[in-house]
């Protein structure tokens, strides 16, 4: 009896080895690629069929929400090991790994890939995270925020007004018109979603030239008051529970809409024949807009670097990046990829995402930098001014310096200078 | 005398142990997250090494000069070196000398680890001080006031209905009319729908193009859809939120009050007829006066939760037009919002006082009612 006991368990042993042993060797080219993006359960599919044409190993998609993949990572930092090899995240998810000093320097990675191809600059630049010689993401994708249309709603554009070069008063003049013929508000915007990008990249740039050095002054103020008063009348009031404006612009509730492309894009896809893309209005100031850029980042405690490495470069590459475009909506970094021969829906979007990003008084707003792990009050800096002056009705002026004080006070505490369209500035950003 | 037993004790154990894992632990983190301020002063270091003597401190955001660097390597798991710098600095302290000494690249921003010559401190030792910092964030937060408010009006608008409809739902199910029963299962459906769930559903129903505006337009009352929930009309709001809390959770109190009905004994409705009580009389002078402790269960209990009200609310107005306590709990905890875990801690801490306080007033206010009739 104890002999054959003794035996069973040796015999687990050895067994158990074995299967370790085979289970390393398989682990020899394994990518776990966490990602805060495609975290829907459809988008997951797509992206995992995507990264199925990884040849030199096999990834493991784990997408996450923020917080958590931001929990698992800090805590794999503590204790000196983890599974993950490749972060993506958005720009604003880096401050925190930054700050926990989490990341493997990537530059010379990047200088590989830019022999190969060409990658934007500007978000090469962001990836820094405000560093000379830190390359803390790699960029891997990007997207921005556009106007869409119904066909519908054309019939009532003002006259004169070419939809590619609109301007906010033009466009507040459409909105009424629609007012005024269908007795609606068929103008919409995303204020339970991604509102605080077009306060922060579109509102201001565009009435004020600036975002943080601009917050209060008279030209913000003339900007709410001309929301309050000529645009938000005729803008469709449950605005404030949309989140995702391809919804309400499927079912008819609204006619026009703002929005992140690829929030817009489900309404392109299923009906390409019946929507148009165009432009964000343009202000006093210029066309201001938004690129939102997504980055890949190696952490210290990724257990196959080498991996992790290819796997970015395949991510970087342009069959990649274009069948990411046409399945995910996210447009690519680099300048290599083919873009014609996209799917109807996509060649819309892409063709005014291009139109907005070349035309003449563009103002490219960055995501704010330097902020650390406090890059979401800005966003609520911002949305607190817009809500208790236009929503409200409290005194324009009034709220701007309030909220500038709040504002001054986050740029001084973090330390942060400014970024575009803000002139550069040594020591913290000031708001005039 | 009698011999002292560890039995009972020994039984209590594993709860007292719960409750001190589950319960006494985690509020102490919170309460300390809410009042002590984790990092805001920088040691520097003697010589380069995490282990080594303490020198000077540096408040955070200080620029100091850079008077050497050191480059060390450390070889991971993984195989790959990872540079390791440290930067012997020059600074202000906190009470305005200069000092120097060595800090860890963790510790500071720096523009290029190989040439910059200033840093900037960006992260220090806990320093574990109290503070009423947050506190006064979240009391000074203009979103405070009013989210205090909403939940209060919420409060004096859905409790009564509650415990009135429950009341009444309680009696239909004890009237032991034919199929009363079937009742009791009809009401507690919506106990089984979450409250985000719910939420959605009194959504989907007040939207523009949702069931109520359908239904009034196919009765011919309107000819265009009305929008109940927007920023100018918080009557319709706050109404949608009462029917859908009032939709989801009388039948927890419905529940509360069948059992004390149930613990009521006939002879006293007997006695009741016998003596020619009309029903409401009944009511008035027997049933309610027996269920007291069964109602003072139900709003302690549906009062805390009151407090917690959230995705309810977050569902049927988006949260930010109109707010309450857990939404602005979360608005702070939330890392895509203010990212504020101590802030969050402070509302959470609030929450519960509030919950204490009403809790206690109610265990009080009825014990003294009955000391009261004792002594007549």
């Amino acid at each position: 009896m104890f002999k054959a006991t003794r035996h069973l368990i040796i015999l687990l042993v050895v067994m158990s080895f074995i299967g370790g042993a085979i289970a390393t060797a398989q682990d020899d080219n394994k990518v776990t690629f966490i990602s805060t993006q495609f975290n829907v359960v459809e988008e997951s599919d797509k992206a995992r069929a995507i990264f199925e044409g990884f040849e030199d190993g096999t990834v493991e998609f784990v997408p996450s929400e923020e917080g958590p993949a931001l929990d698992l990572l800090k805590a794999e930092g503590e204790t000196g090991e983890g599974v993950n090899d490749v972060v993506g995240a958005l720009h604003g998810t880096f401050p925190t790994l930054v700050t926990n000093d989490l990341m493997f320097d990537l530059t010379d990675l990047l200088a590989e890939i830019e022999a190969e191809y060409d990658v934007n600059d500007d978000f090469v630049a962001l990836g820094k995270m405000g560093t000379e010689d830190y390359q803390y993401y790699i960029p891997w994708m990007q997207a921005t925020y556009t106007m869409a249309a119904h066909q519908d709603a054309l019939q009532y554009l003002p006259e004169g007004a070419d939809i590619n070069a609109l301007t906010w008063e033009q466009l507040a003049a459409w909105a009424k018109n629609m007012y005024d013929a269908t007795g609606e508000a068929k103008l919409g915007f995303p204020v339970a979603g991604l509102f605080h990008r077009f306060l922060e990249g579109y509102a201001w740039p565009s009435f004020t030239g600036g975002m943080v050095t601009q917050f209060k002054s008279q030209a913000a103020i003339d900007m709410l008051v001309f929301f309050r008063d000529q645009l938000w009348p005729y803008v469709n009031p449950e605005s404030i529970n949309y989140d995702f404006m391809n919804e309400p612009l499927l079912s008819g509730e609204v006619l026009v809409a703002f929005d992140h492309v690829a929030r817009l894009k489900p309404a392109f896809d299923a009906e390409p024949e019946n929507f148009v893309a165009f432009p964000a209005p343009a202000g006093p100031a210029g066309r201001g807009y938004m690129p939102v850029v997504v980055g890949l980042g190696i952490p210290f405690t990724s257990p196959n670097p080498d991996s992790a490495e290819e796997f970015i470069r395949f991510l970087l590459s342009p069959e990649t990046q274009s069948q990411i475009l046409a399945e995910l909506g996210f447009y690519p970094v680099i300048s290599e990829v083919d873009m014609t021969n996209l799917p109807e829906g996509v060649a819309i979007q892409a063709a005014a995402v291009l139109a907005q990003q070349n035309s003449e008084d563009a103002i490219p707003s960055l995501l704010p930098v330097g902020l650390g792990d406090r890059g979401g009050e800005i966003n609520q800096i911002f949305r607190d001014a817009f809500t208790r002056v236009v929503v409200d009705g409290e005194d324009a002026a009034t709220v701007l310096e309030e909220q500038g004080g709040v504002l001054q006070t986050l740029m001084t505490e973090t330390g942060a200078a400014c970024w575009a369209p803000d002139p550069v500035s040594e020591g913290p950003c000031q708001v005039e | 005398m009698k011999k002292f037993s560890w039995t009972p004790y020994l039984l209590l154990l594993p709860s007292l142990l719960y409750l001190v894992i589950f319960f006494a632990y985690p509020m102490y983190e919170s309460f300390r997250l809410a009042f002590q301020k984790d990092s805001a002063i920088l040691s520097l270091r003697d010589e380069p090494d995490e282990n080594a003597e303490l020198g000077g401190q540096v408040k955070l955001q200080t620029i100091v000069t850079i008077l050497d660097r050191l480059q060390l390597e450390e070889t991971l798991p993984n195989g790959r070196i990872r540079p390791i710098f440290w930067f012997q600095v020059e600074g202000e302290d906190i009470n305005g000398n200069t000092v120097t000494g060595w800090v860890n690249q963790k510790s500071v921003f720096i523009e290029n680890r190989r040439t910059s010559e200033t840093a900037r401190v960006v992260a220090g030792e806990p320093t574990k001080e109290w503070t009423t910092d947050f506190a006064e964030r979240m009391f000074n937060d203009y979103r405070f006031k009013r989210a205090l408010i909403t939940t209060l009006i919420l409060i004096v608008l859905i409790l009564p209905l509650q415990f009135t409809l429950a009341i009444i739902m309680g009696l239909i199910i004890q009237s032991r009319i034919r199929g009363s029963n079937i009742f009791l299962y009809i009401y507690a459906i919506p106990l089984g729908v979450s409250d985000l769930a719910s939420g959605i559903l009194w959504y989907s129903i007040f939207t523009q193009r949702g069931f109520l505006n359908s239904f009034l337009d196919t009765v011919g009352l309107i000819d265009k859809p009305y929008i109940f929930i927007q920023a100018s009309n918080r009557e319709w709001m706050i109404a949608a939120i009462v029917l859908a809390e009032v939709w989801r959770a009388t039948s927890i109190v419905m529940v509360i009050v069948v059992s004390g009905l149930q613990a009521i004994s006939r002879d006293y409705m007997e006695a009741g007829e016998v003596f020619g009580a009309t029903l409401w009389q009944r009511i008035r002078y027997i049933i309610l006066p027996l269920l007291k402790p069964s109602l003072q269960v139900a709003l302690i209990l549906r009062t805390i939760l009151a407090f917690q009200v959230f995705a309810v609310v977050v569902a049927i107005t988006g949260g930010d037009v109109l707010t309450v306590l857990a939404n602005e709990t979360y608005r702070w905890y939330d890392p895509a919002r203010y990212n504020n875990a101590n802030v969050a801690a402070v509302y959470a801490l609030f929450i519960m006082v509030l919950s204490l306080g009403i809790s206690l007033f109610y265990l009080r206010a009825v014990r003294s009612q009955e000391e009261a009739s004792k002594n007549l």
